[in-house]
């Protein structure tokens, strides 16, 4: 005599998982939650939603069709090649990115976003970032730093995922330091002290705290 | 509660090991199918490029502190089946509802595991990047496999006795872990929110 029991309790574990991820993947609108306070008037359906929730496709705003500049929202995700990370967050139709592969390697860029959505964004080391706003939910394109050519796609996120950056001086050292928190928690970012770039200190995402050489920093989200 | 260690419909224990040796599929299938599922999980986690976000449950402020209910949930069932076991086992006094105590609290523990490791590995996939992330991951995935390998020689009569303790052991233990480096740090690290 075989028990039953065992197996359609792994049997129903399988469907409700199987379910679950279809359920996902048909959902799958990435981020169409924009509860970020820097958000918008551009998505009054999402953000009236005090839950972050991806099953809200219907009412993601889409830029394609509305003439209405580009909402205000936060940007971040990684480069094709997975060196580097890009982040970017936009505000009032201009826009601020950051990349950096965490070790030494980074760039700020700005410039203004057009109304269809793509952008150009130029930093003072000569950095250029190519991007294009998808239907509101990513940002896709290439940036060319230092010779090197990275396509990356950045998606809609919220806090406290996002673009942070501190700038201080720590014992006679002037420092700048930047960071991505991607959607999922992990952070990017390079601390430059005096000009020499080296992997940075984690950041409690939270509140912007982070400890430069023994010294209690606060980094703020990263506006235009 | 006295155990009739040969009732065919009992769940626990299994008649001492040695007066007719099983066929080795008995151990090896469980074994096999525990491997595939949890390399499959992992392999998943891995090839799958993380989307970041899934969906949200009404109610919660983010699906980090969903999964951080749900998994508590999962661990306060696994603590019944914990308790219930010794009571099986005749090591505690249970009442005569034990084993359909220990059926539906391990039911109940493993179904509202499933969402968030759905959410696990569609979200975040398999990650290494630090050492509590490590063992979370391999253990979320060990977790499932030693689940299947016990859920099927659940289904053996014949078994050593010693066996099922101890996948059970590993299950609870895994489970634990998989807890301590995930809900436990959420709540340490974001407060005890919903």
């Amino acid at each position: 005599m075989k028990r039953p029991g065992p197996l359609l309790t792994l049997l129903a574990g399988l469907l409700v998982g199987v379910f679950m991820l279809s359920l996902n993947a048909t959902t799958g609108t990435k981020n169409t939650s924009s509860s970020s306070a820097d958000t918008t008037k551009e998505s009054p359906a999402v953000t009236a939603s005090p839950t972050p929730t991806g099953t809200t496709p219907s009412s993601s705003p889409s830029p394609t069709t509305a003439p209405a500049p580009v909402p205000d929202a936060r940007y971040a995700g990684r480069t094709d090649d997975d060196s580097s990370a890009v982040a970017l967050t936009l505000r009032d139709g201009r826009a601020i990115a950051y990349f950096c592969d965490g070790r030494a390697k980074e760039s700020w860029l700005r410039g203004d976003v057009n109304d269809d959505g793509t952008m150009r964004l130029t930093g003072k080391d000569g950095s250029v970032l190519n991007g294009t706003l998808e239907d509101g939910k990513q940002i896709r394109g290439t940036v060319d730093i230092d010779g090197g050519h990275h396509a990356f796609t950045a998606a809609r996120t919220k806090k406290p995922s996002g673009l942070y950056r501190a700038t201080s001086t720590v014992r006679g050292a002037e420092v700048d330091g930047g960071w991505i928190v991607l959607p999922d928690g992990r952070q990017v970012g390079v601390l430059t002290r005096d000009g020499k770039p080296s992997p940075a200190p984690r950041l409690d995402p939270r509140t912007g705290a982070v400890t430069v050489d023994g010294q209690r920093l606060t980094a703020g989200p990263a506006a235009p | 509660m006295t155990v009739d260690p040969n009732a065919v419909t009992q769940d626990f224990p299994s008649p001492p090991p040695g007066h007719r040796r099983p066929h080795p599929a008995r151990y090896l299938v469980p074994a096999l199918v525990a491997c595939a599922v949890a390399v499959a999980l992992g392999a998943y986690g891995k090839v799958h490029d993380p989307s970041g976000t899934a969906f949200n449950l009404a109610g919660f402020s983010s699906t980090g502190a969903v999964k951080s209910w749900l998994a508590t949930a999962a661990i306060f069932f696994a603590l019944v089946q914990l308790v219930s076991a010794f009571m099986l086992y005749g090591k505690l006094p249970g009442p005569a509802w034990s084993s359909a105590l220990h059926r539906w609290s391990g039911r109940a523990a493993f179904l509202v595991s499933v969402p968030v490791a759905v959410h696990c590995l569609y979200a975040m996939g398999y990650q290494t990047y630090e050492t509590r992330v490590f063992w979370h991951s391999l253990l979320g995935c060990f977790f499932f496999g030693a689940f299947s390998a016990k859920m099927l020689l659940l289904r053996s009569e014949r078994l050593p006795g010693w066996l099922l303790p101890i996948v059970g052991g590993l299950v609870l233990t895994a489970l634990t872990i998989i807890w301590l480096t995930s809900a436990l740090w959420f709540f340490r690290t974001f407060g005890v929110t919903t």
